[in-house]
């Protein structure tokens, strides 16, 4: 009973901060207050998580050191956004993107470190305060568009009336109020992704994941949404962590770009791109800022740190290959 | 104003185009069943008129047509074919509500999920005329037996499908239900089994048929008072080739509109609306 309370409690905090932010879009954003902090997040995956037998059997193999056979994805990251932010993070495939997003989703909870969400630590399990979109989408094939952006709702047990109010003002958003009885497989690529983008924003979720979203598509729809996800950024104020490993596509919309590399596990560089909304896609900061992290992300591709990072660290205790691929190491 | 009134228009002809699927019987198809229907007649009463069988053994489709005539005016065919959908209703949904169930709790308890599915992958392929003997000593020569049979043979095929569906769902649609707050019952009912559908229907289509040869399997071992296998065995011990024949078309007939009416429309409806059959188009 009471955690339905809460939820109507919320849901018109909801409503509130929405007018809030449409009349005061800068002041909130000047408040600078930290929306996401990471501290020390280190991310490995065992070779046989599940197997524990076989896992013995490596041990007593190898003789006395021990050795695990795991692979580092994320050793050590730190980062802040502050509310409102749109972060890009750009790295190559395999770097760690994913993971890192599921970890601040809650949807991966074997790490290590401390994740404080609007000032508070955060459980480890999904929460509706951070929603995450897939590049696929993820809609449910069996509901219509906008059975989809209601599934959250009805979840939190919303009213029916107050469900469909909100329902209404997001799929307008999308512009994709035509379509709200379409099922999803009638539906373009574009639009599947305004859908996922409209499900997640009705939770009024504190944060916006978002796992490259637009990679699946075409050059012009992508830049049609470009511009909505810009115009509903302006709108909700949302905090946006946005994955891509299209470095102009980080550049073009983030207020900041952060390129994680496999080598070091964690953050290489970051950008910051001080530039006015609405953007021009070919404006010169945009070009030489892209040209800088192409420069900058060049090694990754052709270290040898490619090998280890697809195929593992084998790591003793005295951790001898990780310390020759420390970051200080590769920064000198 | 202009574009509102698009919108409407576009909204209705989605909501139509969603509920108004293809119903057009095409006469060429018809034509088609007719005239095989035809041929089919055509020779068995040229068979007959060679006279290779004896009038007992084979008899004219005339004279079937005339047991039907039978059947239907003293009320035997009615109260048979009544009495057999009643055994299947039940059995049939028993069936399917045990397996759906039995699907569910294992996939709650992945231990137990395991060795119960090679377990009823086992039983899935066994005769179901086998269990009859088991069901008549168990409980005994009335419907209850009757209704035993057709659940043993037809639950596994549910409790499979309803099983494997739920396994194989993308693990996508689970994680992005999670994030948006689904857990527990929420997610069985708004997820899980939503997204199983299409593969919990292909159980009970499977099952159907199993549960519709045990059936009648069933009726003539497990001596009923009334049914269509009734028909036939009383046919067998008379002698009534006619009866027999004709208890045989309504069987067949019944089949065929499970099978080419209720499941095909279910199926195509599910499929359209899950997206499948455009996934094969492209
Ligand atoms: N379940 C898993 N078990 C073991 N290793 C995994 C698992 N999931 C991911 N990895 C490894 O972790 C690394 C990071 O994966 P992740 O999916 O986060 O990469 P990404 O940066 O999102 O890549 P992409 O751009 O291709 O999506 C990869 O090298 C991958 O091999
Ligand atoms: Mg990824």
């Amino acid at each position: 009973m009471s955690s339905v309370e809460m939820v109507r409690g919320e849901e018109d905090a909801r409503t509130n901060k929405v007018t809030d932010t449409d009349t005061n879009t800068n002041a909130s954003k000047n408040s600078e207050k930290e929306m996401v902090i990471l501290e020390n997040i280190s991310k490995a995956y065992n070779g046989n998580k599940t197997n524990r037998n076989s896992s013995n059997v490596n041990t007593s193999r190898s003789g006395s050191s021990t050795v695990l056979f795991e692979h580092i994805v994320l050793d050590n990251l730190n980062l802040r956004i502050t509310e409102g932010e749109f972060v890009t993070i750009v790295g190559p495939s395999g770097c760690g993107k994913s993971t890192l997003l599921n970890i601040l989703a809650g949807i991966d909870t074997s790490y290590t470190g401390k994740i404080l969400i609007d000032g508070a630590s955060i459980k480890r399990s999904p929460d509706t305060d951070r929603i995450i979109i897939f590049q696929e989408g993820a809609l449910f094939p069996w509901l219509t568009v906008y059975e989809n952006i209601e599934f959250g709702l009805k979840i939190a047990k919303i009213s029916k009336e107050k469900r469909r109010e909100i329902v209404m003002h997001y799929i307008d958003l999308v512009q994709l109020t035509s379509f709200a009885h379409a099922f999803v497989h009638q539906l373009s690529g574009g639009m599947k992704q305004r859908v996922a983008i409209a499900r997640a924003l009705v939770l009024n979720p504190k944060i916006l994941l978002m796992d490259e979203p637009f990679a699946a598509l075409d050059v012009q729809t992508r830049r049609m949404l470009y511009d909505q996800l810009v115009k509903i950024h302006e709108k909700t104020n949302k905090t946006i962590l946005f994955v891509t490993h299209n470095i102009n596509e980080a550049v073009a919309l983030g207020d900041r770009a952060i390129i994680i590399s496999p080598k070091i596990a964690g953050i290489k560089k970051e950008f910051k791109i001080d530039l006015p909304r609405p953007r021009q896609l070919d404006h010169p900061l945009i070009n030489s800022i892209t040209n800088a992290i192409i420069e900058e992300s060049k090694e990754m591709y052709t270290s040898n740190s490619y090998f280890t990072s697809r195929y593992g660290n084998y790591s003793t205790e005295s951790k001898p290959d990780l310390e020759l691929e420390s970051p200080q190491s590769q920064l000198a | 104003m202009q574009n509102i009134q698009d919108n409407n228009q576009l909204q209705t002809s989605f909501k139509e185009a969603n509920s108004n699927r293809k119903k057009r019987i095409s006469l060429h198809d018809l034509a088609n069943v007719t005239l095989f229907i035809a041929a089919f007649i055509g020779i068995w009463q040229l068979v007959y008129v060679l006279g290779i069988w004896p009038e007992v053994s084979l008899p004219s489709p005339i004279r079937v047509g005339e047991s039907f005539v039978d059947l239907f005016e003293d009320f035997t065919i009615f109260t048979s074919i009544g009495m057999t959908m009643y055994r299947l209703v039940i059995g049939f949904g028993i069936s399917i509500a045990i397996g759906v169930t039995m699907g569910l709790i294992m996939v709650k308890f992945p231990g137990f999920g395991k060795t119960m599915s090679s377990f009823a992958l086992g039983l899935q392929s066994f005769p179901s005329v086998a269990w009859v003997p088991f069901a008549i000593l168990l409980i005994g020569l009335n419907d209850a037996g009757i209704l035993f049979v057709v659940i043993m043979s037809s639950v596994f095929s549910v409790i499979i499908l309803t099983y494997s569906g739920i396994q194989n769902i993308p693990p996508l649609y689970v994680r992005a239900a999670k994030n948006m707050g689904a857990k527990g019952i929420s997610l069985f009912r708004f997820v899980m089994i939503p997204a199983a559908t299409p593969s919990i229907l292909v159980g009970i289509k499977q099952a159907w048929s199993f549960a519709w040869h045990a059936l009648i399997g069933a009726e003539i071992l497990i001596a009923a008072a009334v049914g269509l296998g009734h028909i036939l065995l009383v046919g067998r011990e008379f002698q009534l080739m006619d009866q027999v024949i004709a208890s045989m078309i309504t069987i067949f007939a019944i089949g065929l509109l499970f099978d080419r009416v209720l499941f095909s429309k279910l199926e195509e409806r599910v499929r359209e609306r899950w997206g499948l059959d455009q996934s094969i188009e492209r």
